[in-house]
């Protein structure tokens, strides 16, 4: 198992940064979806390890959406908004970040799924369908929405997307 | 700005809490543990309707060092204010930056009690705990002695390295108390070689027989230059040859320490190569020790400070080439045949600090008389200079004095 320890030594960051933002910046709540997940690979390690990230992305987008399920429906806690400096800087630019989390964590789980795999993780639109389960056109359409819905949600921050 | 981007800034400085690779490793093992005690259930079930069978647990996976989870043993195995105590300290210590020695990136286990002894001044105790490196993928320990209310030393063994652990702990007011691991060998140990009319050394041994993770507790005086072997039997008492346990007093404590004997540094020779030399005479210092302690000649080096840092060639009149240095305070000699094999032994007496070093050689060969930076002999060699054979005396100017050296 020590290409498994490998693994998760030197993946877990980023498999973090993932799960953080689809669970819509709680950080905790990323922890432990990320350590849940990891903990079951480990049995499963002979027969995932020749594309352990792949996996571990799907598992972390179904263990997000099914970590909201549990809760019951309740309504995420969004960040506290923050007021915007007039002038660009650094500052900006950290508030841009926060911006993004804050937005996202108003999507439904499904939508910020996508959005997460497709423009975080570069997943193409087959890729992101076979790990959610759903359709190609599914993800088309959440994915046309999701954008709509963040534009909205960041007000004057316009975001651009390739 | 970009989405991507902009995720990407939302995340830049998250990373996952210390220890979490460990608890991913740990959760893991349990659950695999879990899944094959319960398959190991229905199936068991299943057949015991029919034969009978006892289910029984099965264990949680091994870790590499077994002290990490071994059950403490010696007297105080009991006591469990005294291992608690023990733990205590040693996560204690882990509040200062670790050393440069112990690349340890995160402990992966709690610290485990493994040994317990009675020392002059108390209980001292063994810990072991699973830790991950830096400069290792594989799951490592970090091992020391706890003593007199502090940890004495740790020692961070990997996968790599473990065939390299020294397992040697000194420690006590004086310097003067030990624990040694066994590591599943016989730990043998002697102190005072005593040179008998033949100019050979000899050592007596005590010895404790191997168990895995058990060790070994003794008082020994540093003048009295106590050695310790790790090995599948007991050295001999003409056994110089050995393979010595080097703690970590082999090495200077602190980034510099002069030299208690002469002080020279390097190597220089006594005479000018001849036009084709049959096989270059060598600065190998330590294959010339290790020539005289097979020979019994040469004590055990045990420390830094026990031989010197510089040593003096020579090519001979009969062909043959010869290697002086210092040990223990001591000026010794190797003559080498042309081939390069041993030929024979040479002693020079004291080395005394801001003095020459005089060595005769053996049959009719000359004395080698070094004084580094100086100049010697009647042409004024700088550093040192063979006398041929009947020299008596030798003038060296150093720093602008000129001393006669006699010779023996």
């Amino acid at each position: 198992m020590q290409d498994f320890e490998d693994f998760v030594a030197l993946r877990s960051q980023a498999l973090l940064r993932t799960a953080y933002l689809l669970c819509g910046g709680d950080k905790g709540a990323a922890e432990d979806i990320l350590q849940d997940v990891l903990m079951g690979m480990y049995s499963k390690w002979r027969r995932i390890k020749t594309s352990p990230e792949a996996y571990a992305r799907a598992a972390l987008a179904n263990s997000a959406a099914n970590r909201w399920r549990r809760r019951s429906r309740r309504p995420e806690a969004p960040l506290e908004l923050g007021v915007v400096p007039a002038a660009r800087g650094h500052e900006q630019q950290v508030v841009d970040a926060d911006s993004v989390v804050r937005a996202l964590a108003q999507l439904p789980t499904r939508m910020r799924a996508v959005l997460v795999l497709r423009f975080f993780d570069d997943l193409s639109e087959a890729e992101t369908a076979r790990v959610l389960g759903c359709g190609v056109g599914t993800v088309k359409s959440q994915t046309s929405r999701g954008l709509a819905r963040l534009r909205e949600l960041m007000g004057e921050q316009v975001l651009t997307w390739s | 700005m970009e989405l991507k981007q902009a995720m990407e800034a939302a995340t830049a400085d998250l990373d996952v809490r210390p220890g979490f690779v460990g608890d991913v490793m740990a959760g893991g093992r349990r659950r695999q543990t879990r899944r094959l005690v319960t398959v190991t259930a229905v199936v068991a079930l299943l057949a015991g309707a029919t034969a009978g069978v006892v289910v029984t647990r099965t264990t949680e996976a091994e870790p590499a060092d077994s002290r990490v989870t071994a059950a403490p043993t010696g007297p105080f195995a009991g006591d469990t204010d005294l291992l608690a105590t023990a733990r205590h300290l040693w996560t204690d210590a882990q509040k200062q930056p670790w050393k440069p020695t112990e690349p340890v990136v995160e402990v992966t286990s709690p610290p485990n009690v493994f040994w317990t002894g009675q020392a002059m001044a108390g209980p001292v105790a063994l810990v072991a705990q699973e830790v991950r490196v830096h400069n290792s993928a594989r799951p490592a320990t970090l091992v020391g002695l706890v003593a007199d209310g502090v940890v004495v030393s740790r020692e961070v063994v990997t996968e790599e390295t473990k065939s390299r652990e020294a397992g040697l702990y000194r420690f006590g007011p004086a310097g003067d108390q030990y624990v040694v691991l066994t590591l599943g060998k016989t730990v043998s140990w002697s102190w005072k070689a005593v040179r008998g009319a033949d100019g050979r050394l000899s050592r007596s041994w005590a010895s404790a027989p191997g168990d895995a993770n058990g060790a070994v507790y003794t008082v020994a005086q540093l003048s009295d230059r106590p050695v310790f072997v790790r090995g599948d039997s007991v050295p001999k008492s003409d056994d110089f040859a050995q393979q010595a346990i080097l703690g970590s007093g082999y090495y200077p404590q602190g980034p510099f320490m002069p030299h208690p004997g002469i002080g020279w540094n390097g190597q220089q020779c006594a005479t000018d190569a001849p036009p084709q030399p049959s096989s270059w005479p060598g600065m190998n210092v330590p294959t010339a020790q290790q020539e005289l302690q097979k020979r019994a000649l040469l004590d055990y080096l045990v420390s830094w400070d026990s031989a010197g840092t510089w040593s003096v060639c020579a090519w001979l009149p009969d062909g043959r080439h010869a290697l002086m240095f210092e040990a223990y305070g001591e000026l010794y000699g190797v003559l080498y045949r042309p081939d390069g094999t041993f030929s024979a032994p040479a002693f020079g007496g004291k080395a005394v600090k801001g003095q020459p070093a005089v060595l005769p050689l053996p049959d009719g060969q000359g004395t080698i008389v070094a004084d580094f930076n100086g100049y010697l002999g009647p042409q004024g060699r700088e550093h040192a200079w063979l006398a041929p054979a009947g020299t008596k005396e030798v003038t060296v100017v150093q720093q602008g004095v000129s001393t006669v050296v006699q010779l023996p």
